[in-house]
């Protein structure tokens, strides 16, 4: 479904349901019903405003309920205690939901070794510190809590309970459909690579910060105005009922049990964890509803940790009709009550459709053998991207240069005083013993780490204190030693991301267009539509080198990029690198097999213990006295 | 004066926020476990002293008797489920939360969402206090700082110490090479386990002598306790301990000079600031890590 059909669909269905809901009474729908899909609505929006942060690009949140909570607030002293109007205090609490989400994430996104547990943390210090904060004053709370009194309801939108309904229609409507457009855009996209490798999103030219700042924001906001009718639904608003952690449990839970990766995880998750809760307190059972909540989380993260949509997904039509059958038929008999017709209808459904997707024979992923024959059979041409727009292939001077570069660890000199430069169509070796600072100046040349001392510049362009993204849109792409790729997308799709936010941006079937190309320049075309995980080493270091050169540098930086191989890969490797190298690209290769740079680099540079000692072409200085030292070590009389 | 009695109380204070924090630092930084599950222990540890102490008339110390080694299989047998099912640190945090929830609730079923609190006929701890001068400390808090100490520091020794703890410390850096050296990790993972429930035995029972508790009396335990876990250093028990006395002298000196209302604020502050500058904790040596 693309985003605009997406979009249409989504539209319908809310103006269907809002009519139901406001002509309910006219319908005969009892109020309860009414009641329990506002309820629905309201966690959809709850839930679908988490994952947009959470699921999208990993960074779980335990702070959902300091949303809820603000935009409740908002409700309490707006309306609630100085009359002010109700659907003012809505966007309002939108508003401050949005703004306290920015300072958490401008927060949280500034630490430097921000992993998601500690965000997790963070995020669930958060509500408990504004409880208290909320608990000591007057003006928002006092301890006292806040009788929200009635307001008065327009008439277009009939009763009180009917305009509950239809605002949580509304934003349950907008949360999703927000979600929905997210999923299908750039920002979608760049999420879910942060979610599966970011620092490799970040060095390819995707704007980690950025992104990760307006998918929290846009939760905040969403959470917010939502929060704010919430606190017309529970009509007292009070410091214990709104900082609990059933709030965001029930938010984590519906949407890890729906799937987090898609815009429809949490709505199917709202709908099968409401009703289940609705049944289980109609039935006299509300003390073990956290308790069964609490037990699904923790079962769900070890059994299946992706959720339903994808099961769901693959037998849609299955489940849809035991769903209805299921519904229809326990309805007819007319010994259940309707909810819980539907409740039975919709757990019959996942348990059929879990059951089919579990015992469909799965075939193993389709990969093809690759082309036989030597390498060297396939026409060069036939394979090289696009040549380079003659501007940049001509232009003399220099790519890369370094001048005076110096970094520390506190008191370690990984690297001193370093300077070199690197020009047009070079293949740069860069070598040194184990320690000496090759992988130090790679993460300096991409951006990953700022110098302590001197200047880097791409194509003339100093690089200090710009983000490795903004680094990747100056021209640089580099591979991992350790590769890094995006586990969740296709080999196509890993090499598309990198098109799709390098400096020749594309849409994302464009993107993929071109990562056939890419892929058929590093031989790993028969391999598109396997995961990362079928991969081994060398077809995942030929994966690396695909999407560097995707993102179209003018210098890609090749970290150890041979470590690991066995000959006959290496010479594979060394072909792909040197067809790279012809497309008009500078390569600088880090490398301890003096075999390979010999026959491939164009000069070699060598570091030992952080300082340059050697520079120049590769049989100079490999017979330099100076870097034989360094290697083995001094010659005894 | 008052300044002076207040920093001294939060001290003590903080000698308790460093033994709750104490077993969550050990599993995370050697288990690779944040097991938010060890507040539902400390919980557990509370509400089994008030339980013992007031039906059978035990000297709430004594509890411990009964407290340390019940908490001790159970706090075991988490780590063992955690290492059976290949919970990774992240997942652990999900699942942890789970079970805290569960705890939550089960607490409120048995012992009900109402404030309990140890009578002073059966807590001759509550009352009790010393005096120093003009400066008066409650013996319940004195007895938390002293055992917080002792438990802490033991711990650290231990760690440090002992053929055992160094081989934990191994694993901690390096589990493969530490498996090839054969350290048997499912072993020691139970043994760590148990031991942080153990500790939680004992800061449950701690808590109880001076404090109500209520279900959801963790909660007021989160910020806290995870501020000294990570000023601490995950998995530096001494780091653990100094935090501890720190944010529990801060909390004290700023409810004093300001108002209650601006310490969740300084608190809060504080650990961002920390975070911000010294992510690894206020005691770790620099470098590349």
């Amino acid at each position: 479904m693309n985003a605009r059909r997406g979009v249409a669909v989504l539209v319908a269905v809310t103006v269907v349901f809002g009519v139901l809901g406001r002509a309910s009474n006219a319908i005969g729908l009892p109020a309860y019903d009414v009641l329990l899909a506002g309820t629905i609505l309201f966690w959809m929006t709850q839930a679908t405003s988490w994952n947009l942060l959470s699921g999208f690009a990993g960074y779980f949140s335990f702070g959902q309920g300091a949303y809820i909570a603000v935009g409740a607030y908002t409700t309490a002293v707006y309306f609630g205690r100085h009359g002010g109007n109700v659907f003012l205090a809505i966007p309002i609490g939108g508003l401050l939901g949005g703004i306290l989400a920015a300072a958490v994430g401008a927060v949280a996104f500034r630490l430097r070794s921000l992993r998601g547990e500690i965000f997790a943390l963070l995020t669930l210090a958060v509500p408990f510190i504004l409880a208290a904060y909320a608990r000591i004053t007057n003006w928002v709370d006092g301890g006292q809590g806040t009788t929200i009194r009635l307001p008065r309801v327009p008439a277009w939108m009939g009763s009180f309970q009917q305009m509950v309904f239809l605002l949580n229609l509304g934003l349950a409507a907008l949360a999703v459909g927000v979600a929905l457009v997210v999923y299908h855009t750039r920002l979608g996209h760049g999420l879910a690579a942060i979610h599966d490798a970011e620092a490799a999103a970040e060095v390819l030219g995707v704007p980690t910060f950025r992104y990760k700042m307006v998918a929290i924001v846009l939760g905040g906001v969403l959470s917010g105005l939502s929060g704010a009718v919430f606190a017309l639904q529970i009509g007292f608003v009070a410091v214990e009922s709104l900082f609990t952690l059933t709030l965001p449990l029930t938010a984590i839970v519906i949407s890890v049990l729906g799937g987090r990766r898609h815009w429809l995880g949490p709505v199917i998750g709202a709908l099968l964890i409401v009703t289940l809760q609705d049944r289980l307190s109609a039935g006299g059972l509300e003390n073990w509803s956290a308790i069964i909540l609490g037990g699904l989380l923790a079962a769900l993260v070890v059994l299946a940790p992706h959720g339903l949509f994808g099961r769901l997904r693959a037998r849609w039509w299955l489940a849809l009709a035991v769903l209805v059958v299921v519904t229809a038929g326990m309805t007819a008999s007319g010994y259940y009550d309707q909810i819980d017709a539907l409740l039975y209808g919709m757990l019959a459904a996942v348990v059929v459709a879990t059951i089919a997707d579990t015992l469909r024979p799965r075939k193993p992923a389709a990969v093809s053998r690759p082309p036989d024959g030597p390498l060297e059979a396939t026409p060069l041409e036939a394979v090289v991207p696009q040549p380079r727009s003659a501007g940049t292939a001509t232009e003399p001077g220099v790519l890369v240069s370094c001048d005076g570069v110096t970094r520390y660890f506190g008191g370690v000199k990984a690297l001193d005083d370093v300077s070199f430069t690197v020009g047009h169509s070079e293949i740069v070796g860069l070598v040194g013993p184990n320690g000496s600072g090759k992988t130090t100046l790679v993460n300096l040349l991409s951006g990953a780490m700022q110098p302590t001392r001197g200047r880097i510049a791409i194509s003339g362009q100093p690089i200090a204190g710009l983000p490795a993204h903004r680094v990747a849109h100056a021209g640089v792409a580099r591979t991992y030693q350790l590769p890094k790729p995006f586990a969740s997308m296709t080999v196509r799709d890993n090499v598309a991301m990198a098109v799709m936010f390098g400096r020749t941006p594309a849409p994302l079937h464009a993107a993929r267009q071109a990562a056939e190309r890419h892929l058929a320049t590093v031989r790993l075309s028969h391999l598109a539509d396997a995961l990362p995980d079928a991969l081994n080493l060398h077809q995942r270091q030929l994966l690396e080198m695909a999407r560097a050169t995707a993102a179209d540098p003018t210098v890609l930086l090749l970290d150890e990029a041979l470590a690991g191989l066995n000959p006959a890969e290496i010479d594979d490797a060394v072909t792909v690198i040197r067809r790279i190298h012809a497309t008009g690209i500078s390569i600088i290769i880090v490398e301890h097999l003096l075999r390979v740079l010999n026959q491939l680099a164009t000069r070699i540079v060598v570091l030992d213990r952080g300082t340059l000692i050697a520079d120049g072409d590769p049989m100079t200085v490999l017979n330099d006295p100076a870097v034989v030292r360094a290697y083995l070590g001094r010659q005894r009389a | 004066m008052i300044t002076l009695q207040a920093a001294l109380t939060g001290a003590l204070i903080g000698g308790l926020y460093a033994l709750m924090a104490a077993g969550m630092s050990v599993t995370w930084g050697v288990l690779r476990v944040i097991n938010l599950a060890h507040f539902g222990l400390i919980l557990l540890g509370g509400y089994l002293t008030y339980q013992l102490a007031t039906s059978w008339r035990l000297d709430p110390i004594l509890t411990l008797v009964v407290t340390v080694p019940a908490l001790f299989v159970l706090g075991g047998a988490l780590q063992w489920a955690y290492d059976r099912l290949r919970i990774v640190e992240f997942n652990s945090l999900l699942v942890s939360f789970g079970l805290l929830i569960i705890t939550i609730q089960l607490a409120s079923d048995v012992w009900s969402a109402d404030f309990r609190r140890m009578s002073p006929a059966d807590n001759r701890y509550a009352t009790g206090s010393l005096n120093l001068g003009r400066i008066a400390v409650p013996t319940a808090t004195l007895v938390a700082f002293v055992a917080a100490v002792l438990l802490v520091g033991g711990g650290h020794l231990l760690l440090h110490r002992t053929f055992t703890g160094r081989g934990m410390r191994a694993f901690a850096q390096d589990r493969t090479v530490a498996a090839a050296f054969g350290i048997d990790h499912r072993r020691l993972g139970v043994l760590l386990g148990g031991a942080a429930g153990a500790s939680g035995a004992v800061a449950g029972m701690i808590f109880a002598l001076g404090n109500s508790i209520t279900p959801s009396t963790p909660y007021d335990w989160f910020g806290t306790v995870f501020a000294v876990v990570i000023l601490g250093g995950i998995g530096n028990l001494l780091g653990t301990l100094v935090a501890g006395i720190g944010i529990g002298v801060l909390s004290g000196l700023v409810s004093v000079i300001w108002s209650p209302s601006t310490e969740p604020f300084v608190l809060f502050l504080a650990i961002i600031l920390a975070l911000l500058l010294r992510p690894r904790g206020l005691f770790a040596r620099a470098g590349v890590a």
